[in-house]
């Protein structure tokens, strides 16, 4: 099955490949892997305290054209945009820009499982210093 | 020939098309007439007249393979009726799918976990999108850790593939990756040997005439979708560290 031209385009200069200090109190980290392929991929995400806007986005991804295709367009989405936006994402939206063929779909579920994890890692980390701060703020 | 145990589930009859006598809805030729029969609605396992039991005779099935690669031969029915000579080519075709998934004992186990209605893909995804629903984050189905390590140890490879274009050979790197690829290499071993005691605990409850639906028979398929995801990357990073380790500089 031929590669959609976006694909070919994000596999040739991915976007955003890198790696955050996952230490980092504004980075959250979501490492997660696809059992079907045995890919894995590996997504950071920066985000600013005050706004919670997204500001840098990275990741590493170790599998085929298309799951680099899927997280790299995955890091140019959620960045700007603020953790509850960037958690709207889905993965046939990903599919859809992509072109992706039916057996390349779990590349798509792979990468918002990667957003989420990085998002989740984030809350974890900012909801302990958060809670500790200011514990009234607790927004569902 | 092996005795073959008859599947409970094929045994209900139906009727030659030739001389219409009653004949076992599995059988490949009447019993009667000796007349090849249409293809069945049937999986691999009973193509073969087996029950969905994972350990199989190997010697025997090849043995069943080459009898029936014979006998069902699109040679034999040049002669026949045309959809004498259209059953034979499907039937063929069948078997050597059938034979070639049932003697991998990996190729076998997937299968039979298709046939239990165990689907990867679909699982996953619909796990992601109860997360989004959820909010939640999806519970990965392998345990981080060995995540971690796959994507550490795929990064090594990657620092040595790029070391390699640049004609150098690192010696660390490469000292690395051959302790990782004899500890997977266990890994894998071990994964087999577990495997093979799933199998175990499979045919055990296969043979206790459990339905689908039985609560031990999902338990035991779900251990083996388990241990296969597992290694499944396993076996990658096996074979992408023996790739980087055997090419040369």
């Amino acid at each position: 099955m031929a590669y959609s031209n976006k694909v070919i385009d994000h596999y040739n200069n991915p976007r955003n490949v890198g790696t955050l200090d996952k230490g980092s109190n504004d980075v959250g980290t979501g490492l997660v892997g696809a059992p079907e392929c045995g890919d894995v991929m590996r997504l950071q995400i920066r985000v600013n305290p005050d706004t919670q806007v997204i500001e840098e986005a990275k990741f590493k991804t170790f599998g085929c054209g298309s799951a680099i295709a899927s997280s790299s367009l995955a890091t140019e989405w959620v960045k700007g945009k603020t953790v509850n936006e960037a958690l709207t994402i889905k993965n046939t939206d990903i599919v859809k820009e992509l072109s992706l063929p039916p057996v390349k779909i779990h590349c798509s579920v792979l990468a918002e499982d990667a957003i989420r994890a990085a998002i989740g890692d984030w809350k974890k980390k900012h909801a302990g210093s958060e809670a500790a701060a200011e514990p009234v703020q607790a927004k569902a | 020939m092996h005795p073959v145990v008859p599947n409970p589930e094929t045994l209900s009859a139906v009727t030659c098309w030739s001389c219409l006598k009653e004949i076992d809805k599995a059988a490949h030729f009447c019993a009667h007439c000796t007349k090849l029969q249409p293809p069945a609605d049937s999986d691999y396992f009973s193509f073969f007249g087996l029950q969905r039991r994972l350990n199989i005779d190997l010697k025997s099935l090849e043995q069943e393979f080459y009898r029936l690669s014979r006998k069902l031969h699109p040679d034999v029915y040049a002669r026949a009726t045309e959809h004498e000579q259209q059953w034979s080519t499907q039937k063929s075709s069948l078997l050597n799918d059938a034979y070639r998934t049932l003697r991998d004992p990996i190729a076998r186990t997937e299968y039979l976990l298709e046939l239990e209605g165990v689907k990867l893909e679909e699982q996953s995804r619909s796990a992601t999108d109860e997360a989004r629903a959820q909010g939640k984050e999806k519970q990965q189905v392998v345990p981080p850790d060995l995540l971690e390590e796959v994507f550490e140890l795929n990064m090594q490879l990657e620092e040595m593939r790029m070391s390699k274009k640049l004609g150098e050979r690192d010696e660390q790197v490469a000292k690395d990756l051959e302790a990782a690829k004899v500890r997977f290499e266990q890994t894998l071993a071990g994964s087999n040997t577990d495997l093979q005691k799933l199998w175990q605990e499979w045919d055990q409850v296969i043979a206790g005439g459990a339905d689908a639906a039985d609560p031990q028979r999902i338990a035991v398929r779900d251990k083996m979708v388990a241990l296969l995801n597992r290694r499944s990357y396993v076996r990658n990073l096996v074979r992408d560290v023996n790739e980087a380790l055997t090419a040369d500089v």
